[in-house]
């Protein structure tokens, strides 16, 4: 295993920000994992901490395959992440909004324009990554339409889901986006929780990625078998919308398989306990997406339904 | 002649405890029937508050002087106002989204894209938008107008009415089409950013300078027949209309930035706009220079900086 600095952020009174990649094997830069883009994102670091640890195993084995390598990325925010700050701390700003990024640029932008131009050499890019709304998933790989994209590999993950989603006008400075543009087939693998570390989901990630990296040749270690994937898009996907605010009381949870009509949640008024609205699924399938927080405003989308 | 005034609830979403996040209008109509329409927007941006100020002074002229409105004048005066009582940039709710990357938004979104949804529904059909931003904490500005490249040359000759001291062309990037301006600019709305600085200068007087320019902006819509300061010619504004037109000017090194005030001034290349220092070992450690001559439009105040902050940055066009 080699450490690599992949970018340094110096800092006033605080200590250096070192971006550390931790690279295994030598020859073709096959596959890149990242982890915390966020510093609110500790199951992606969590599942990258136990990747490194995973890897160190298999490299000390041999099974690290001759003219193949592959780096993590535990973090490109630990500045942050000891602030406690989801954005980029000194400029309140979100690194996932500024791919490309731009070498000559603000910190931010530095940032992540040094950390593209070492990624984008990969083959595969992988990023453990957290949803804009708070709440949980059925771990899967996403990734965007823009006609580069790979769902056929994204299946060697071995995760019951490969979702294909059409990207929006602000997507279009992500990393999962930018890394497609230069030619690098990136997944997005959405681990559980973010805030928090979910042990069952972090076991499931972290397969996923060895299975991935068996499946393309770049390592030979033990496995275990995954699931035959779905590819999905968005129109596969009901939203469940809350028409009511207050508090939010679950009756399922991701993953669960539900009938038409069911019912999924209550919204009680915080005040005196009375049902504000019953949260009924509009078709039979299985929760893709909760919101887990335990307020709930109007409006908000609390459930995602992969329709049958 | 009166002038119609309505207050009305263009978006609305119920907070958990007893609460609505609205996003109201006040409209300002004319007696007369003329068809001509405004829209300024304020506070999508909780920690920016030149705005309210703007738009008071706009809705106490139009008052007083009521026969002299000619259309519809409808003001928006705060879009984030959680963020408001935060001093906060973002939408302090859920992953503190910023409100301005989330146009045009979507009826079937969240709370946050269905307000963006209903307030781009609501702007739609208007001659003109504006949405006042102010200068972040940290940075000391000229007025500025900011506007699509897509109109830029259809805008810049009436956006001079608006008597900027600079004007900016921005990219047709994703960044700026997720925007309030730029979704409405993707609607077939005029729209343009008037970038305030509420800490420059006396407050009410930077208030005064974007207000008038309002009016003399409204005047030349024919929105308005009252008496209004003369507005510059477009060609003596300076004006980037390309990247390559502003110069950044960034620091090297970690430390506190303490600046030689130089906004609104003509540097020369070498010329000091600022020094960093090392308080814990006494000692500077870089004198951040010009590295060409220009307009200095934008300049960091005294604050923490890191490799790559933006200092100052400077007009190389020094008329349009």
């Amino acid at each position: 295993m080699k450490k690599d600095i992949l970018f340094t952020v110096p800092s006033y009174f605080r200590d250096d920000m070192n971006i550390m990649g931790y690279r295994f094997g030598k020859g073709e830069k096959s596959c890149v994992v990242l982890g915390a883009l966020r510093g609110d994102e500790v199951q992606q670091l969590y599942v990258c901490a136990r990747l490194v640890s995973f890897l160190r195993e298999v490299e000390r084995d041999g099974g690290i395959m001759p003219g193949k390598s592959v780096m993590v990325v535990p973090t490109a925010v630990g500045l942050s992440m000891n602030a406690g700050s989801r954005l980029w701390a000194p400029e309140n700003t979100d690194i996932n909004r500024c791919f490309p990024g731009d070498l000559n640029g603000s910190t931010t932008e530095r940032i992540a324009g040094a950390l593209f131009e070492k990624l984008k050499a990969y083959k595969y890019g992988v990023q453990l990554t957290s949803f804009y709304q708070k709440g949980s998933f059925v771990p899967h790989v996403r990734m965007m339409e823009t006609g580069r994209q790979n769902p056929e590999l994204g299946c060697e993950f071995g995760l019951p889901y490969v979702y294909v989603r059409t990207p929006r006008i602000s997507d279009q400075t992500t990393l999962n986006y930018c890394w497609q543009q230069a030619d690098t087939q990136a997944y997005s693998l959405y681990a559980g929780k973010t805030q928090e570390i979910d042990e069952a989901a972090a076991d499931q990630t972290l397969r996923a990625i060895v299975r991935f990296l068996n499946g393309r040749g770049v390592i030979r270690s033990e496995q275990t078998p995954g699931q035959t994937a779905s590819v999905i898009t968005n129109e596969d996907i009901l939203t469940v919308t809350s028409k009511a605010s207050g508090l939010l009381r679950r009756v399922k949870h991701a993953g669960a398989h539900v009938r038409r009509g069911e019912q999924l949640a209550f919204i009680i008024n915080p005040l005196d306990g009375s049902v504000r609205e019953v949260l009924k699924t509009p078709a039979t399938g299985m929760l893709f997406f909760i919101q887990d927080g335990p307020f709930v405003t109007e409006h908000s989308p609390v459930f995602q339904v992969l329709s049958n | 002649m009166a002038v119609f005034k309505e207050v009305t609830s263009v978006a609305s979403i119920l907070m958990p405890i007893g609460e609505n996040w609205t996003v109201s209008r006040c409209r300002y109509r004319s007696n007369d029937g003329a068809p001509g329409r405004l829209c300024i927007a304020t506070g999508i941006h909780g920690d920016e508050r030149m705005g309210q100020l703007i738009v008071y002074d706009v809705a106490q002229r139009i008052q007083k002087e009521p026969h002299h409105l000619h259309g519809t004048v409808d003001v928006y005066p705060m879009l984030n106002p959680l963020g408001l009582d935060l001093n906060e940039r973002t939408v302090p709710s859920g992953n503190r989204l910023d409100m301005n990357r989330a146009f045009p938004g979507s009826p079937v979104g969240t709370a946050l894209e269905s307000i963006c949804y209903h307030l781009i529904e609501d702007m739609k059909g208007a001659d003109l938008a504006l949405d006042i931003h102010s200068s972040s904490q940290v940075t000391s500005e000229l007025y500025a107008v900011r506007l699509h490249e897509k109109t830029a040359d259809m805008m810049i000759p009436g956006a001079a009415a608006l008597c900027p001291e600079l004007m900016w062309v921005v990219p047709d990037k994703a960044a700026y089409n997720a925007s309030l301006t730029g979704a409405l600019t993707q609607e077939g709305v005029r729209a343009a950013v008037l970038m305030v600085d509420e800490r420059r200068m006396d407050t009410q007087r930077t208030a005064d300078q974007v207000v008038d320019g309002i009016f003399c902006k409204m005047k030349a819509m024919g929105l308005w027949s009252g008496e209004t300061v003369t507005a510059p010619a477009a060609d003596q504004i300076p004006c980037m209309r390309e990247q390559t037109d502003a110069c950044r000017i960034t620091c090297t090194r970690p430390g506190m930035y303490v600046p030689v005030e130089r906004i609104g001034t003509h540097v020369s290349a070498g010329d000091v706009l600022g020094t960093i220092i090392d308080a814990l070992h006494g000692d500077p450690l870089e004198n951040v220079t010009a590295s060409e001559s220009g307009l200095v439009f934008s300049q960091r105040r005294y604050s923490a900086v890191y490799p790559g902050t933006l200092i100052a940055r400077l007009c190389r066009k020094e008329r349009a």
